[in-house]
């Protein structure tokens, strides 16, 4: 099909691109997974210079040309053609407003802030921590600078992470959830604790981590290509096309890493899915961070502590672990469902997990906007978590310090974990009509149709249209928090007796 | 001579740009250390353009007009400065590449570097397979490069010395000929002299479980010292990579049928500390590297052998050893492990060779390589040209390719002309070594207590600390007085090793 030269080169120039972009990956895979800390200054220094080039050669005026000679509509709307010539205009538009000395500025001042939020985190220190998040906040406002005036100067950041999303949508949205959620958090308090003391124990990592592979190893996990290793903060990233790299954190008095494994393994196969014809293109990856953690969430939520799963997997559970021999099945389902306000957001159950969603998105608006100071973060992060959640936060490591995402210096980033959690259900609903007996398979431990509708479906789309056409596609709506908060109430209200 | 405190304008500039390429060169590293490491199998091809890119881009801030410009505006400046200032040697060291990376089209580069992601990939296939079919059409087109390199430098006196140029700066095939033609005369009929004498491996006959071994190189490691950050892992061929100051990298490949890891874990060693040692103010500079591959496995061997096979070592070392293994070395004393660790064994393995026979195994590639750069030999005759060497030189069958000619995987990665600076880096390290043991007194009674300090700050000052900022023969004659010279190396074979 696409016989023009310019075309041709135009492909070419991005395909150097993105290999900067696969090798940037490995460079943070490696300073997450395996770099000695005393590797992390140079480390920084090679990130800021890979950015740099990666960034000089994007916007570089050859490929602004090329870009200038070729229009979409000679091309079929569906065609990978017009895809690419669209997004790589829109990505291009944005690219060149901002200074490449800036974009290395600010993946220098990450790397060296994600160095120390380990060490800040571990000794709940936050005043080690403030000043490389004063020193993002300032960078980030300086590319907010780079773009012209928006409705909100938070619409700038968030569109990074969710193209042509406005924060007065998701506003809407968050409004919805929180006015839905509210009430039902208190219903479920109403109605007594569950039991989920034998969640906690003594589990050894080892068997653990076996466990872990023997769940994704079912989802679709290969050793031919893909890895699972040990993080502080669980994380996926692919650094090339059959290279799939997710890890977890085995504590050792919990089985969370088993969620936390099909989280990230629900990021992978996105990323795995995506169409061979658009690697090494910019439309190879996911198309925007909530329609990613969409999948995650179903891996880990709709799948993961779904009722029919656990049926098939429990009594290998059992087997792993012989603490719960004389839990039954019944229990176990609720204790990992179990609705109950609590400190990190990585642990939150289904309806919790929104407010603290909800949370950073406010404070980050009022960061970016200056009407709280960074060094006031502390308190007001726990004054919310009180007023939201009625919790007490006992130090920063359980408050501020907990995630790694401000000290990457990633602002914007957090509504996207709401609005996945929408989107997840819109999208598992639509497969349901298409597969039908859904819960039959996963009873008999079977995920392939699943996968399979879910990868011909989304994953193949890449980054093929927007966010939004890629919802309404798959769904055939917008995004929409209705169906979501039905699924929360369904699986969660307490059963009038 | 009083000097401008403030570096000229164009020297800054010119740093700048170097700093971005040791950074490209340092990600290149990475890379390979994750390919070699941790990447999952399937990811290599797009690895490989990955790497491709990198490297292109690498070469491409390299070879600009741009950096010429300020090479141009640096030539006063460098003259200026003279020969041992960190400035002028950074002019010098960034002249010479540039003009050779000149020579070279960007696209060959990358083509080169494609090649060999998926070499790499084939090779790896091919050795587990024992298939050297597999391997044979990458093998080609590596050789049919490596041609195509050798032509960017007609004033080289053949294909091959524009090769070894790479690796060793000033070095040419004639006087690596020259230099192997004297020990050939030696160690043929030293291993001949050898071969009727009995060998006791009943030290050797283990097993030695995996996680002991690990215990025994983490506490080398730390008597070494120096290392306290690496990391060490596990590959089929063992290797070092510095990915960036402050961050070395080991691997070694355990096997519980022998103690080959420890040796090779203090040669990987040797590479690291050399890294490791280079003037932090060499980084993110060309010179911030070892200045040969000769002059770099002189240190690995350093630490291997003239260190770690030697009678002080393994009277400090042995105690702690035979604790970790108390079955396999319960019986067996000190003497008896050391004359075992230094066996004199005709067999099939370069790096499993001992100090006498691994020169043969060297000298045997060089030649190969040689033969099949000029196209003297075809690459499908391969396997029986090494087999029927091997046969004729140690006098040992080879059962198949696996353990003949696709052991190896620099051919793969596209490293010819690479092999002789191993054996270079023998007699080297001698020559080293004796300076040292001039200076520093008794060593194996320093190393018989554990301290190893005195040897490596005296390296460290001597030799690591200049990284590039002299020519491999230049630092040679700074350090010992000499050029390369084989005859000490040949006394201390013939003084350890002799009937």
């Amino acid at each position: 099909m696409s016989t023009n030269p310019k075309l041709e080169q135009l492909r070419r120039l991005l395909a150097e691109v993105e290999d900067l972009r696969n090798a940037s990956t490995v460079l943070f895979w490696d300073m997450r997974v395996k770099m000695p800390p005393s590797g992390s200054q140079a480390r920084a220094e090679a990130t800021a210079t890979v950015a740099r080039l990666t960034h000089e050669k994007f916007v570089s005026k050859e490929i602004g040309d090329l870009l200038d000679g070729l229009d979409e509509n000679d091309y079929d709307y569906d065609s990978v053609e017009a895809s690419l010539l669209r997004v790589t205009k829109r990505d291009y538009q944005k690219a060149v407003r901002v200074p490449p000395e800036l974009t290395g500025e600010m993946r220098k001042a990450s790397a060296i802030a994600v160095s120390a939020w380990g060490p800040a985190k571990e000794k709940s220190d936050f005043a080690a921590l403030l000043p490389h998040l004063e020193k993002n906040l300032e960078l980030r406002r300086r590319y907010v600078e780079c773009f012209d005036p928006a409705d909100e100067t938070y619409d700038v950041l968030l569109d990074d992470y969710e193209p042509l999303m406005k924060t007065a949508e998701v506003r809407a949205i968050f409004d919805d959830l929180k006015r839905e959620l509210g009430p039902l958090i208190k219903e479920i308090a109403d109605a007594g604790e569950v039991d989920s003391s034998f969640l906690t124990g003594d589990f050894d990592r080892d068997a653990q981590r076996e466990f872990s592979l023997q769940v994704v190893r079912r989802l679709g996990f290969t050793d031919d290509e893909w890895r699972l290793d040990t993080t502080e903060h669980p994380f996926m990233c692919s650094p090339g096309e059959h290279d799939v790299r997710i890890t977890t954190n085995f504590r050792p008095h919990d089985i969370h890493s088993i969620f936390a494994s099909m989280h990230e393994f629900g990021h992978g196969v996105y990323e795995w899915g995506v169409a061979p014809e658009l690697q090494r293109t910019p439309l190879g990856t996911g198309v925007s961070l909530a329609v990613h953690e969409s999948q995650s969430r179903t891996w880990e939520n709709l799948v993961g502590r779904s009722r029919p799963f656990w049926r098939y997997w429990y009594p290998q559970l059992q087997e792993a672990f012989p603490h719960f021999a004389s839990v039954d099945e019944g229990a176990f389902y609720r204790a990992i469902n179990k609705v109950h306000p609590s400190l990190i957001r990585i642990d939150a159950d289904e309806v919790t997990y929104n407010m603290h969603i909800i949370l950073r998105f406010e404070l980050e608006q009022e960061l970016i906007d200056g009407r709280v100071d960074l060094k006031d973060l502390p308190q007001e992060w726990n004054a919310r978590m009180d007023e939201y959640l009625g919790i007490g936060v006992p130090d920063d490591a359980h408050g501020v310090l907990q995630d790694v995402h401000w000290a990457g210096g990633s602002i914007g980033y957090f509504p996207t974990y709401a609005l996945g959690n929408v989107i997840s259900v819109q999208v598992w609903e639509r497969m349901k009509e298409d597969v039908g007996d859904v819960d039959e398979q996963l009873e008999r431990g079977e995920v392939g149709e699943i996968r399979e509708w879910l990868r011909t479906h989304l994953y193949v789309l890449g980054r093929k249209y927007t966010p939004q056409e890629t919802i309404e596609r798959v769904t055939g709506s917008r995004i929409d928090p209705g169906p979501y908060v039905r699924y929360l109430r369904e699986k969660l209200a307490p059963q009038p007796a | 001579l009083s000097l401008a405190t403030a570096s000229p304008p164009p020297l800054d500039r010119l740093k700048a740009r170097l700093a971005e390429i040791d950074d490209l060169h340092r990600l290149e590293q990475l890379l390979d250390w994750d390919q070699h490491v941790f990447m999952p199998r399937a990811g290599a091809p797009v690895r490989a353009e990955a790497h491709g890119t990198v490297t292109r881009l690498a070469h491409e801030l390299l070879v600009s007009d741009a950096v010429g410009d300020l090479l141009a505006d640096c030539a006063p400046l460098e003259r200026e400065l003279g020969h041992d200032s960190v400035d002028g040697a950074l002019i010098r060291v960034a002249r010479r590449d540039w003009e050779r990376a000149r020579r070279v089209p960007a696209e060959l580069i990358g083509e080169l570097n494609r090649t060999s992601g998926v070499a790499v990939a084939a090779w790896e296939r091919a050795k587990a397979e024992s298939d050297f079919l597999f391997f044979a059409p990458q093998l080609e087109r590596q050789l049919e490069l490596k041609r195509e390199y050798a032509a960017c430098f007609p004033e080289a006196a053949t294909p091959y010395d524009a090769l070894l140029e790479d690796y060793e700066e000033g070095m040419t095939t004639t006087r690596v000929a020259d230099v192997f033609r004297e020990l050939r005369a030696t160690l043929v009929p030293l291993v001949a002299d050898l071969a009727g004498r009995r060998v006791d491996q009943a030290a050797l006959q283990g097993p030695f479980p995996i996680e002991q071994q690990r215990t025994a190189c983490a506490r080398i490691l730390e008597a070494f010292g120096g290392a306290d950050s690496w990391r060490l892992d596990e590959t089929v061929h063992p290797f070092a990579s510095a990915p960036g100051l402050g961050d070395v990298r080991l691997t070694t490949k355990f096997r519980t049928s022998d103690l080959t890891a420890l040796f090779s874990t203090m040669h990987e060693f040797g590479h690291g500390i050399y890294e490791a040692g280079v003037d932090p103010q060499l980084a993110r500079t060309l010179l911030g590297t070892g200045t040969s591959a000769a002059v770099h496995e002189s240190q690995s061997r350093s630490w291997e052998n003239l260190v770690g096979r030697s009678d002080g070592f393994w009277r400090w070392f042995y105690p702690s050893l035979q604790s970790l293994f108390p079955t396999a070395l319960g019986d067996i004393d000190c003497e008896a492990f050391v004359g075992a660790v230094n066996a004199v064994r005709p067999g099939l393995i370069r790096v499993d060779a001992d100090e006498v026979t691994y020169g043969l195994h060297i000298i045997m590639r060089f030649e190969l390589e040689q033969a099949m750069l000029a196209g003297d030999i075809a690459v499908d005759d391969l396997p029986e040209a090494w087999n029927a060497r091997i046969r004729a030189d140690l006098g040992v069958e080879v059962p198949d390719d696996a353990h003949g000619v696709l052991q190896d995987i620099h051919w793969g990665i596209g490293l010819i002309g690479y092999f002789p600076t191993y054996q270079l880096g023998n007699v080297t390290s001698v020559q080293i070594w004796r300076r040292a043991a001039e200076e520093l007194g008794d060593l194996d009674t320093q190393f018989a207590r554990g301290d190893f300090e005195p040897l490596r700050e005296w390296l460290r000052e001597h030799v690591y600390r200049f990284g590039r900022m002299y020519p491999p023969q230049e630092l040679l004659e700074h350090v010992t007085g000499s050029v390369l010279d084989p005859a000490p190396y040949l006394d201390y074979l013939r003084t350890k090793f002799s009937p």
